[in-house]
């Protein structure tokens, strides 16, 4: 379990990925040619409106789908031909997830599902790291409730201390906030935020709300499957400036291609 | 509405035909088990048929088969034969003579299991016999063998074969010829046969008096079978009785029927059961079925559908597929019931040719049976579903459990009034032991209702015990919260393999407990270490030569010996066991008896001793004057009753001198007790006595623990039917846990792709399958084995005054029906884990 160096290295980069759905009539192209690099402790938004293949590229970064051309590498091991005991190894070892849904086990209480990732490894958890997550998360009287006791915020909190807890690479969180109310959503976020700024985490979120992503360090904008935009020191109000105009971005990219 | 029902059942195959298979099982058996019994009637009614086939009337002993209990055969005297020869309405007459003898085999030893060996005269047409090699026997000291009996004794074709009954000594035979019976079989139903010429096979079953077991008559032309019976009248006499071949065709039939109605309630009862544990499945399916649909009930309610259509639509889909289901079944077990008759057929009854006969009531109690019960079993589930609240189709939460409050307190006032019953039973609260016996009876099966009412209950301690052995794994530790995570869920797919495993537990346990309780008064009452005797299996008793005894009394080592004759003998008109030995006062003393009131010292002719038990049921006393007349006596002789006898349980009835056995079933002595000396060695006596009867070797040596292990060897067979009905019950409990899992892991398919997604391998989710498997299983049979041995211990200890004193644990059964269980929750993990492991990820963990 490596700690981001200070120096800016790739953590997550793909190159040339693309990836397909379907045959013949019915298919559907899900990303083109993408090609990105996301630097070690940033935080970078994915956005993109409904099927422009935000959350495809999120899975194949993953690990959790193929790519039909195109490698993948976490940081310096290559993704793409692992064999399915490798990725499992790979996702265990080097990545953290944080879902919409949370994704809890309920049979669990927080901490144990805290320290699930480490109890699946048959390792141990670094107890002085997971009480300093469990601190920050604020969730230090919490640890012995079971997920129904717990209420949405407080469970997607329990989830990002289980993607941490093993000091994973990188963290992919897809809509995060999809299911909370404004004030757990933006809580969530200053917590990744946090996690980048002081413990040097590398985070990777899929989100459509523009105020989510002015919490990131750097926004990628996904249209068609195909790159489009590339933002850096993001706020809301430019990422939303930026969606107005999507189609004509859109538009010039596909010129770009053609 | 039932367009949507049906669309809806389109789309959920998968988990339909779960739900079906425990129908299928259910209904199959029923039917099966009806079609089998009048199968097996059918076929056996065909055999008796055949019995005698072509004769019109038959003439035998008044009551032949036995006058009550009588051991000893009468006959059809040879006047009454010429008699009939001689009538002008009579074409053509054939003599039966048969009863069962010993015959020694090539090893010495008496030929035969509990199929008997039979002597007949090679003259009789009860059945068609067919020569294979040889002759028939042309004279007294010839012999032809029926096929079955050369493969059991390994003697051929000219081998010479040693025979005897009770009323002739061991006698060689010259073997000249082997048959087997129409239809190229063996043997009927199993047994062995011996043909001899008539006036030989008389000496074997009459003691050479010329008279006949029946005689076979075949009418004149233009005579029909009532003319002759009319026309024979006056020739029968009093002593023998002559009916048409009809009514001796009925009566066989009615003798078979008696048998095969005891096989067809065995079949029912194991249908019934699987029926039982298909309600538990059937009910559990549903409940998991519609509790993954909620979100779509709650969506036709807001849309505006009614309670009552919500119910409907369940019960709709529960009446097709129990239709549906019950059909299949019905037709599967139509078609097992007839594969089984052949088997059965040919395996047991050696029949040549089977009859399949299906009774309507097979298929429509079948149907109905599964219809029935799958409607029923759904209606708990279906009004729960009305109950959902439309709001709940908006609705995305982790629904806490249903609580299992009121099921446990039902559970517990049964349980608790069932002990009560059992409590009152067993203290003799009531006035009549058949009352007592009742209560603790019934007291018993409302405690095994009330127990698997609290299998919800009992599951999250005993589930979290059992958990301790996964422990070391996480994987492990994962599959045992999830098998506790739905106490219902796990207690219902429990409570299937419950009451299988209860049930043979608590058999198990009473048939060991009665070996036990047999064997643990035999050892403490009977003094003598030894016994020399036959196999209990033979077909007449083995008998051997009185003389040996003085030899075995002047064996080193021995104390006393005794010799035993037996007697079932009417005595004032009651059926009564007579012994007699030369040393009457040292067998009682070897029975651990005394000599309560009298003496009887010099027992003598006219003179008669009786156990406490039987002068109590005669109601005599010393001074009391009996009648008795033996198995073989002509005559009745009168007895002064001169002793009573105590504490002599292991022997029956009453004592006579030895002057007597002449008369006895047993007219040379079948037993002898031997007791060997304090210090002296066992071993050496039983070698030196071993060697003084070598020349008879129809007897032999036998210890206290031989001797009970040929006499408990039936409780040994109905251990090993019972184990069938477990291995039925596994059957059911394997569909029924794959049920529970499989809908499990569908319902937790979203938190199988999050653990894959954050590194659980394929292992490890197969691992987390097969634990919750085989947990549930285990859960299941303790709590069966503890219940069963619970239900076992009750009853013993009811039938404890009648002699059942010990409690026995049949250990040994218990482990293996542990084993079992696991290998039942091993079998049953395998698809659904496969399942589990093979979760798309992607499509699990994207949101709806």
């Amino acid at each position: 379990m490596s700690t981001a160096s200070p120096v800016k290295t790739t953590a997550v980069s793909a190159e040339g990925v693309w990836k397909a759905y379907g045959t013949g009539e019915a298919q559907v192209v899900a990303l083109r040619d993408v090609s990105v690099q996301f630097a070690s402790g940033a935080f970078t938004a994915i956005m993109g409106p409904s099927g422009s293949g935000k959350s495809t590229l999120m899975h194949c970064l993953a690990g959790l789908d193929t790519t039909d051309r195109g490698t993948v590498h976490i940081g310096d091991t290559p993704v793409t031909g692992l064999s399915d005991k490798a990725l499992t190894k790979l996702r265990r070892d080097k990545i953290g997830f944080i879902f919409q849904q949370f994704n809890l086990l309920p049979t669990l209480t927080a901490e144990e599902n805290i320290t699930l990732p480490a109890a699946i490894a048959g390792a141990k958890a670094d107890p002085d790291w997971i009480k300093k997550i469990i601190h920050t998360l604020d969730l230090t009287d919490r640890l012995s409730h079971k997920p129904t006791e717990l209420s949405g915020g407080q469970q997607q909190r329990v989830a990002c201390a289980r993607a941490l807890a093993s000091r994973p690479e990188v963290v992919f969180a897809d809509e995060p906030t999809g299911n909370l109310d404004t004030r757990s959503g933006a809580e969530v976020l200053r917590f990744l935020r946090t996690s980048v700024d002081e413990f040097g985490q590398t985070i990777v979120m899929v989100t459509h709300d523009p105020s989510a992503a002015a919490y990131a360090d750097r926004v990628v904008f996904l249209a068609d499957g195909q790159i489009v935009e590339d933002m850096t020191e993001p706020t809301a109000d430019k990422v939303i400036d930026k969606m107005k105009h999507f189609e004509e971005l859109v538009a010039a990219a596909q010129e770009a291609a053609a | 509405m039932l367009r949507a029902t049906l669309k809806g059942m389109a789309a959920r195959k998968a988990r339909l035909i779960l739900t079906s298979l425990a129908v299928v099982l259910g209904s199959a058996f029923i039917a099966a088990a009806l079609v089998l019994t009048a199968s097996i009637r059918a076929t056996v009614d065909d055999l008796s048929g055949d019995a005698y086939k072509g004769a019109d009337v038959i003439v035998q002993p008044v009551e032949p088969e036995n006058r009550g209990d009588r051991l000893v055969r009468d006959g059809v005297a040879a006047e009454t034969l010429a008699a009939i020869e001689a009538n002008g309405d009579v074409a053509d007459v054939s003599t039966t003579v048969t009863w069962m003898v010993n015959a020694l085999g090539e090893d010495g030893k008496i030929v035969g299991g509990f199929a008997p060996t039979m002597a007949v005269n090679w003259g009789d047409e009860s059945v068609e016999r067919e020569m294979r090699e040889g002759r028939a026997p042309e004279a007294d000291g010839e012999v032809a063998v029926s096929a079955q009996f050369v493969t059991e004794s390994g003697l051929g074709l000219g081998d010479t074969v040693t025979a005897y009954s009770l009323s002739t000594d061991e006698t060689p035979y010259e073997i000249v010829g082997v048959y087997g019976y129409a239809g190229g079989r063996d043997s009927l139903s199993g047994s062995t046969e011996l043909a001899f010429t008539t006036t030989e096979a008389q000496r074997l079953v009459f003691g050479g008096e010329d008279v006949y077991s029946a005689v076979a008559v075949t009418a004149a032309d233009g005579v029909d079978a009532d003319e002759l019976l009319k026309a024979l009248e006056p020739a029968v006499g009093a002593e023998s009785e002559a009916i048409t071949h009809q009514a001796y065709v009925d009566d066989l039939n009615a003798e078979s029927a008696e048998v095969t109605s005891v096989i067809g309630y065995f079949l029912l009862g194991f249908g019934l059961i699987a029926v039982f544990v298909s309600v538990f499945l059937i009910a559990n399916t549903f409940s998991i079925v519609i509790a993954g649909r909620l979100k779509e009930i709650a969506m036709m309610r807001a849309i505006g559908a009614g309670r009552g259509q919500i119910i409907r639509s369940v019960l709709a889909e529960a009446g097709l597929l129990g239709a549906a289901a019950a059909a299949v079944g019905a037709g599967l077990g139509v078609a097992a019931g007839a594969g089984l008759t052949s088997v059965i057929a040919n395996g047991f009854l050696d029949t040549a040719t089977t009859s399949v006969a299906i009774p309507w009531s097979a298929p429509l109690a079948a149907v109905a049976v599964g219809l029935g019960v799958t409607v029923l079993s759904a209606l708990v589930p279906a009004v729960r579903a009305s109950k959902t609240p439309p709001v709940e189709a908006m609705r995305e939460a982790v629904k806490a459990d249903k609580p299992i409050t009121g099921i446990t307190v039902t559970g517990l006032v049964v349980t608790l009034l069932g002990a009560a019953g059992i409590i009152l039973g067993l203290n003799e609260t009531f006035g009549s032991d058949d009352a007592n016996l009742i209560a603790a009876a019934v007291g018993a099966g409302v405690v095994f209702i009330g127990v698997a009412l609290l299998t919800a209950w009992l599951s999250k301690p005993v589930v979290a015990l059992l958990g301790a052995v996964w422990s070391w794994s996480f994987a492990g530790r994962l599959g045992r919260l999830n098998a506790s995570r739905n106490p219902r869920r796990t207690a219902v797919t429990a409570a299937a393999l419950m009451i299988g495993v209860t049930l043979v537990t608590a058999t198990a346990t009473l048939l060991t407990s009665v070996k036990e309780s047999l064997a643990e008064r035999f050892d403490t009452t009977i003094k003598a270490e030894l016994f020399v005797t036959g196999p209990v299996t033979a077909s007449v008793p083995a008998t051997f030569d009185p003389e040996v005894m003085d030899e075995i009394r002047a064996v080193d080592g021995v104390e006393a010996a005794v010799d035993l004759y037996y007697d079932l003998a009417q005595i004032d008109g009651t059926e009564q066991y007579v012994n007699a030995s030369s040393d009457i006062e040292g067998a009682v003393t070897q029975f651990g008896g005394v000599v309560a009131e009298g003496s009887m010292k010099d027992l003598g002719e006219g003179e008669i001793a009786a156990n406490d038990a039987a002068a109590e049921q005669l109601g005599i006393g010393i001074g009391d004057t009996v009648t008795a007349t033996f198995s073989r006596g002509t005559e009745a002789h009168e007895f002064t009753l001169v002793a009573i006898i105590a504490d002599n349980e292991e022997s029956d009835g009453f004592y006579v001198d030895p002057a007597y056995t002449a008369e006895f079933y047993t007219p040379k002595p079948n037993m002898a007790l031997v007791d060997v000396a304090d210090g002296a060695d066992v071993g050496d006596v039983t070698a030196e006595v071993e060697d003084l009867i070598a020349d008879q070797p129809s007897v032999s040596v036998q210890n206290h623990e031989e001797y009970l292990s040929q006499v408990t060897v039936f409780f040994d067979y109905a251990i090993i039917a019972i184990q069938l009905l477990l291995a039925l019950a596994m059957i059911v409990a394997v569909i029924g846990v794959v049920n529970t899992l499989v809908l499990s892991v569908l319902e937790r398919t979203r938190e199988l792709g999050m653990l894959r997604a954050i590194g659980m391998t394929r292992g490890q989710t197969t691992r987390m399958v097969t634990v919750e498997s085989v947990t549930i299983a285990l859960f299941g049979a303790l709590l069966g084995i503890g219940t069963g041995l619970l239900l076992g211990w009750i009853v013993q200890q009811a039938l404890a005054p009648t002699g059942i004193e010990s409690f026995a644990i049949p250990t040994a059964l218990i482990a293996a029906y542990l084993a079992a269980s696991v290998l039942v929750g091993l079998l049953a993990a395998i698809a659904p884990a496969v399942r589990a492991s093979k979760v798309d990820i992607l499509g699990a963990i994207s949101y709806e």
